[in-house]
């Protein structure tokens, strides 16, 4: 392609045999000729080139030295690399015995590449070999000759012309014949010989440990594998990324034409609309209702959604009603549904047809795109209206029957004891209770606590999700996770302390009456 | 126009390595010549010496009183050469440093107009204070010290050879000067900074001259001499890889490099062609004056801030960090010779 380019430059808009042949020819002598005369690039390269040029009969002693000077620079550099080389090589015969369980193969195989590495580390050395200008370049550099040397060398194949090039090829030879030239180049050991002797020490020490033993490494993570230590770290990681994944496939499949999800979504927004409606007296007990709340149990409000944040009752009132709605659930599902058909008949039609026929358009669209998805889900979520701990997290809005049932029970039950909001916090506890009865039977008592927050958490995001109109509408068009889309829901009306809310209701008040 | 340059050489006919060794040899008794009138100086007379065997003019800048009127006077004396001094006021005018023409009255009293030669008709010219004269009176130097010809009344006179220009200016006195346009600046083979002199260079001044009378300097060199070893000078080699050093340091003062950051960011114009030549040059005359043949990075290096701190311009960013013309050339030294 390259060559081709560099053709239709040559030769425009035509592409013949002989201009392909001159193109290449040129790209040939540009890569790989050493005549100085073309270039002053590189002259160290192109210096090369008087390697071979006849000198004058004055310096073939000169020339000598300089040949066994640059014997010298090679075996250095070859020395270099390939202590350098087997540096690597012996890491990487450590690795192989302290991974690997056939050592036969691999050994075969690093000696090839150990082999191949030598030689391309020979023809590297000699490719980029010192000339012997280059090589006197050096020796001036380490004699302290100040170049006088390499310029005798530069001028050797020159006819003496003029009486200087005499004069400073025999200055060069007098003051070469004050030193000793092959004094200043040694054959040195590399600089990482001593860690290439290290790494061999411990190389073959590790081969004579796997004569009669298996690879260290692979031991080493079997018996940590099966420590107990690892085990329970490990095991409520792996539960709750299980969980994670359940729950999202669940939220993936559910049914549009849900009944039970419009319960929550309703009562939110009733919440909602009974937040702003309210008189100042409603307004300072919510207010107060906060307060409790927050000093009763802070982190939980922190994982819940705002809209339950203010009706949460305290811890006791939360367990009783926790309780109470666990033996509901034992008793039956027939009198939750009323209670759920009668919720919903009392709260307002107009603002929840429009709330939910946005989920819904939402979740058209997304049950659209993975449609398998959600038959595996359905078939999944079998199991968790059977009262298993799935159930917990299956009173997602929409996820199956049963849940929406245990869900508007819940919330009907709520109602009747406090507002709306507080029982949407019963029915997470609920979900968290489960999860925790789930758990029980887990070796490690700490992590469940930790389970059972994350799901009460995201499952109170959830519903208040569902009664924000704009944040519902947006799960579905913007690809986040739901967990995500409720946590910021739920920062942005967080962040709005209750007697803001009920400033704000006064001004507006305030300035209809004004207006009126 | 007449030449008082010595008629016949001592070294036309000799061998190249003779006459270097000659030019070195003499070189050194004007040296020793000179360390009778001033003390110390050694690089600042090295330069200056360069100088004059390569061909270029010198600058030299210095607080006043450091010698450097001296200086020029006392190589006048040493090189056998014509002397003259001007001192550069703002009321200079271009007629009063390289002459005009005036009414001449002939033998048969005829009147014409005819060329009366200004003071830089000489051999070695001090222009003392060069930076005092407004810049048409410096401009006036412009062809003089390029092409060695002054042009008057369509008519250009050529200066005498071997035409050496010796400015000096003041680094400290700024007020009511007219610092030397680039054009100008670029004409000087060197700048030499003139330092102070140090403590026993000081004690042997106060020796010399406030007890016996002023040493007496003997000619060592006479123009014609100075002139073949200009010749001798340019027969000097110099090695691919020295020529590729000096390039490099060149473009290395460029802006434009892409490759030099430091260039790029403090320097507005970098070196001319000129700087090169003035590098490979006096890099030829320093190896002589060193008894070597050839030229080796050594000189090269040594020469680099005279030779090129006065052919960079620094931007404003240079001054605001109060970087100098001879860090940076020493910072880009470093980098060349690193690559």
């Amino acid at each position: 392609m390259l060559h081709r380019e560099k053709i239709k430059l040559l030769v425009p808009g035509a592409l013949s045999g002989r201009a392909c042949f001159s193109a290449l020819r040129e790209f040939w002598r540009r890569m790989f000729s050493g005549d100085p005369t073309q270039s002053h690039q590189n002259p160290i390269s192109l210096a090369r080139s008087f390697d071979g040029q006849p000198s004058s009969p004055e310096l073939h002693g000169v020339i000598a030295i300089l040949k066994t000077i640059r014997q010298r620079i090679l075996a250095n550099a070859l020395l270099r690399g390939w202590a350098k080389g087997f540096v690597w090589m012996l890491a990487v015969l450590i690795a192989v015995a302290a991974v690997s369980a056939k050592l036969a193969g691999a050994l075969l195989v690093i000696a090839a590449l150990s082999a191949a590495g030598a030689a391309a580390v020979l023809a590297w050395s000699w490719r980029n070999r010192p000339s012997h200008y280059e090589t006197a370049r050096r020796l001036d550099s380490a004699a302290g000759l100040k170049d006088r040397i390499s310029t005798a060398i530069y001028l050797g194949g020159m006819a003496d012309s003029d009486g200087m090039i005499g004069e400073q090829r025999k200055d060069a030879l007098a003051h070469l014949r004050k030193v000793e030239p092959r004094g200043f180049f040694p054959v040195q050991w590399p600089g990482n010989a001593r860690r290439a002797f290290v790494l061999a020490l411990l190389a073959a020490g590790l081969f004579a440990y796997r004569i009669h033993h298996q690879a260290p490494l692979i031991s080493l993570l079997k018996s940590t594998a099966h420590s107990q230590l690892v085990q329970s770290i490990l095991s409520p990681i792996v539960h709750a990324m299980e969980k994670d994944l359940q729950r999202t496939v669940a939220l993936v499949s559910m049914k549009p034409d849900a009944t039970g999800e419009e319960t929550p979504r309703s009562d939110a927004a009733s919440s909602s609309d009974d937040l702003w409606k309210a008189d100042d007296k409603a307004a300072a007990e919510e207010q107060k209702d906060a307060a409790d709340a927050g000093e009763g149990d802070q982190p939980q409000d922190q994982l819940q959604a705002p809209g339950s944040q203010e009706g949460n009752p305290s811890g006791e009132a939360r367990q009783q009603e926790n309780n109470s709605q666990s033996q509901e659930g034992k008793s039956g599902n027939e009198s939750a549904d009323d209670k759920s058909q009668q919720q919903s008949e009392q709260q307002g039609p107009e603002g929840r047809q429009s709330l939910g026929q946005s989920l819904m358009q939402a979740l058209k669209n997304m049950m659209s795109n993975s449609p398998n998805q959600q038959s595996n889900n359905r078939a999944a979520q079998k199991p968790s209206a059977q009262g298993t701990p799935q159930s917990g997290n299956s009173q997602q809005p929409g996820a199956t029957e049963s849940d929406k049932r245990g869900e508007s029970r819940g919330n009907s039950d709520a109602k009747q004891k406090a507002t709306q909001t507080a029982s949407e916090g019963a029915g997470s506890q609920q979900g968290s209770k489960e999860l925790r009865k789930d758990q029980e039977t887990h070796p490690v008592n700490a992590v469940p606590d930790r389970v059972a927050l994350e799901a009460s958490g995201f499952k109170e995001q959830t519903r208040m999700k569902v009664a924000t109109e704009t944040g519902t509408a947006q799960l579905a068009d913007r690809g986040l996770s739901p967990q995500q889309d409720a946590v910021t829901n739920g920062a942005e009306q967080e962040n709005i302390p209750a007697r803001y809310r009920f400033y704000v209701q006064r001004y507006f008040e305030h300035a209809d009456n004004g207006k009126h | 126009m007449t030449s008082s340059v010595g008629t016949e050489g001592q070294t036309g006919g000799q061998p190249l390595g003779q006459q270097a060794e000659f030019l070195a040899e003499k070189m050194a008794e004007v040296r020793g010549e000179i360390s009778k009138a001033i003390v110390g100086q050694t690089e600042v007379v090295d330069g200056v010496l360069i100088a004059l065997l390569a061909g270029g003019h010198v600058l030299l800048e210095g607080a006043p009183g450091l010698g450097k009127t001296m200086l020029v006077r006392t190589l006048a004396q040493a090189v056998a050469l014509k002397y003259s001094r001007i001192q550069f006021t703002p009321d200079l005018m271009p007629a009063d440093v390289i002459g005009t023409s005036v009414v001449q009255e002939n033998g048969d009293g005829r009147k014409s107009l005819g060329f009366q030669p200004g003071p830089i008709f000489t051999n070695l010219l001090l222009a003392d204070e060069i930076n005092r004269a407004t810049p048409k009176t410096q401009s006036a130097l412009l062809e003089a010290m390029q092409e060695k010809q002054v042009t008057v009344a369509h008519t250009s006179h050529l200066l005498e050879e071997p035409f050496f220009v010796m400015a000096t200016q003041n680094p400290l006195e700024m007020e009511g000067t007219y610092p030397l346009p680039e054009a100008q600046l670029d004409r000087f083979l060197f700048k030499l900074r003139v330092p102070y002199p140090g403590r026993e260079d000081l004690h042997d001044i106060l020796d010399r001259t406030t007890r016996g009378a002023a040493a007496i300097v003997s000619p060592v060199v006479n123009g014609t001499q100075i002139l073949e070893m200009r010749k001798v000078v340019r027969t000097v080699p110099v090695a691919p890889h020295v020529q590729e050093y000096v390039v490099k340091l060149t473009l290395a003062t460029h802006p434009e490099n892409r490759e030099n950051l430091l260039a790029s960011k403090y320097i507005r114009y970098g070196s001319s062609p000129r700087g090169a030549q003035t590098l490979i040059l006096g890099g030829k005359v320093r190896a002589l004056l060193d008894g070597r043949y050839n030229v080796s990075m050594e000189d090269i290096q040594a020469l680099m801030l005279p030779a090129l701190r006065h052919r960079i311009i620094l931007n404003f960013e240079a001054q605001a960090d109060g970087r100098t013309p001879d860090d940076l050339l020493e910072e880009i030294a470093g980098k060349v010779c690193a690559k």
